[in-house]
């Protein structure tokens, strides 16, 4: 049977759209595993219901394996759950109202199992995280400099890394390149020339936009939740 | 126009004492320090003391934070539990021993300091604690240099000095987002940066025993690795005569190449 990951992401609270992908994985063929990379929870809406799902599935639910992202950070920080921290960096940029949203939109009880959640999962060659390697705010776009890419998966040494912080959905993979490398030292010369390995930086959107991906082929599919999936109704799933 | 820089002078006044002379026979007057001022040797406030005489520029490395901040760099500073109870010994010695307005001047220390198109940091622009070795990925040592937005980046923190030229690179990439049905390829042309490590003056780790620094022209680009012989007999007694482990001494002496670092060198102490 297909071997299959769902990647979701973004859902800020939002049962409604988590169980509408959980109806349509319910329906997708294959052997599927379910990774939440993140952003559960957000200042917009009363999130317990949603982790309350996740903590307990449904009999018929896929099982979510959860990962914290920027969002679950941020209250963290602000709940004493990283030492002297605080959520400054959201209490800046968005101000104290959505500070106190946050906190209010998760019940005091879930934030032990938020803050028992993994940063990141390495399964087979890939990393699955809401950032990157070198941040949980690290926002890889298609803008992002490749060499900056290559970095993120050079850190962590995967071929392929699932990102979710942009909440964009794109697979951008490097496909070749070459540098020279010259290094003198008290020793001499020493030249290399060392190639791009072939590696891929995969967005897997958020909210009702989530990524199908199938392990053994390693082919990419970007889903909306509700619909048939994009592939076969728009022809434009892709075969990296 | 010559300028010199130096780096990892670990309190070993005579090292620091032989390649000030050295860069003064060579008439040059431009000197940046990459930091570790401290640590391992037995004369830290001397170093200290004669770095603010001669009015070097110098950053804040790895030890001068640590002694200043407290050790909270994770355990990937050391290869092994014995390096690393030697190495917070020296850390307790050095802090107990530092007067406080040399304590506050390592607390001073800027991260980095930028002239024109160089940068200079302790370890990498990313953490006094990371190492850019010779041999590391040459990829994520470009990405190192250009995110810095720099076209030299001068380090030390490794002890072993070198020139990387990064040159001739290019990347392709196919793209695909969600919104559209093409799959889109691009081509770029990378730029030629450079690494230049200065090696270390108060503690080498390169297989010899000679100070080592770096002689940078900034009208001709040319860098030139230059090593400087000490009176190593005098900063081993001195480090015996401290209390510290003798095997600071040891090395020194035998210019061990071993050194004291992390396995991963991509890794960064999440602080």
């Amino acid at each position: 049977m297909i071997e299959r990951w769902a990647l979701i992401s973004g859902l800020k609270g939002d049962l409604d759209t988590y169980e509408l992908i959980q109806k349509d994985l319910k329906k997708t063929p294959g052997n599927i595993t379910l990774f939440v990379l993140g952003d559960m929870i957000g200042p917009e809406k009363n999130c317990n219901k949603l982790l309350h799902r996740l903590i307990n599935p449904k009999s018929n639910d896929l099982q979510p394996w959860c990962i914290y992202g920027w969002w679950e950070e941020q209250i963290l920080l602000e709940s004493g759950y990283r030492g002297n921290q605080r959520a400054e960096a959201l209490r800046i940029n968005k101000g104290e109202e959505v500070v106190k949203s946050l906190i209010n939109a998760v019940d005091k009880s879930f934030l032990d199992w938020i803050a028992a959640l993994q940063f990141g999962f390495v399964e087979l060659d890939c990393g699955l995280i809401h950032g990157s390697s070198k941040d949980v705010g690290d926002d890889l776009t298609l803008d992002t400099p490749p060499l900056t890419l290559l970095d993120r998966l050079t850190r962590l040494q995967v071929n392929r890394l699932f990102t979710a912080r942009s909440t964009q959905q794109f697979h951008l993979e490097l496909t070749e390149g070459i540098l020279n490398s010259e290094v003198h030292d008290l020793t001499g010369n020493h030249k290399k020339e060392q190639k791009v390995p072939q590696k891929a930086v995969i967005g897997v959107g958020a909210g009702k936009n989530y990524t199908l991906y199938d392990v053994g082929t390693d082919n990419t599919q970007f889903v909306r939740a509700g619909y048939q999936s994009e592939k076969k109704k728009n022809g434009f799933g892709l075969h990296f | 126009m010559n300028q010199a820089v130096i780096s990892c002078l670990h309190a070993n006044l005579p090292a620091v004492e032989a390649v000030l002379k050295d860069i003064e026979l060579q008439g040059i007057t431009n000197i940046t320090c990459l930091g570790d001022l401290v640590g391992y040797g037995p004369q830290p406030n001397e170093v200290i003391e004669l770095i603010k005489e001669k009015k070097i520029a110098t950053c804040q490395g790895c030890w001068d934070e640590d002694v200043v901040d407290g050790l909270d760099a994770c355990d990937c500073s050391y290869p092994s539990q014995i390096a690393e109870r030697r190495g917070h010994f020296a850390h307790q010695w050095t802090t107990e021993k530092l007067t406080k307005e040399n304590k506050d001047f390592l607390a001073n220390l800027p991260y980095s300091i930028r002239k024109d198109k160089c940068l200079f940091v302790h370890g990498s622009p990313n953490s006094q604690h990371e190492y850019l070795l010779p041999d590391m990925d040459a990829f994520a040592a470009l990405e190192r240099v250009e995110n810095a937005k720099a076209e030299i980046l001068f380090c030390g923190h490794t002890h072993q000095p070198y020139i990387r030229e990064l040159a001739n690179g290019s990347i392709a990439v196919k793209v695909k987002n969600s919104g559209s049905k093409d799959i889109q390829k691009k081509e770029m042309n990378l730029p030629m940066r450079r690494i230049v490590n200065a090696g270390s003056v108060g503690e080498p780790r390169h297989g010899g025993t000679k100070a080592t620094y770096v002689v940078y022209n900034d009208i001709t680009d040319d860098v030139k690795i230059r090593e400087v012989e000490y009176d190593i007999e005098l900063t081993c007694k001195a480090i015996i005569n401290a209390g510290l482990p003798p095997i600071f001494a040891w090395r020194l002496k035998n210019g061990f190449e071993f050194a004291e670092r992390a396995e991963d060198a991509s890794h960064v102490c999440e602080r």
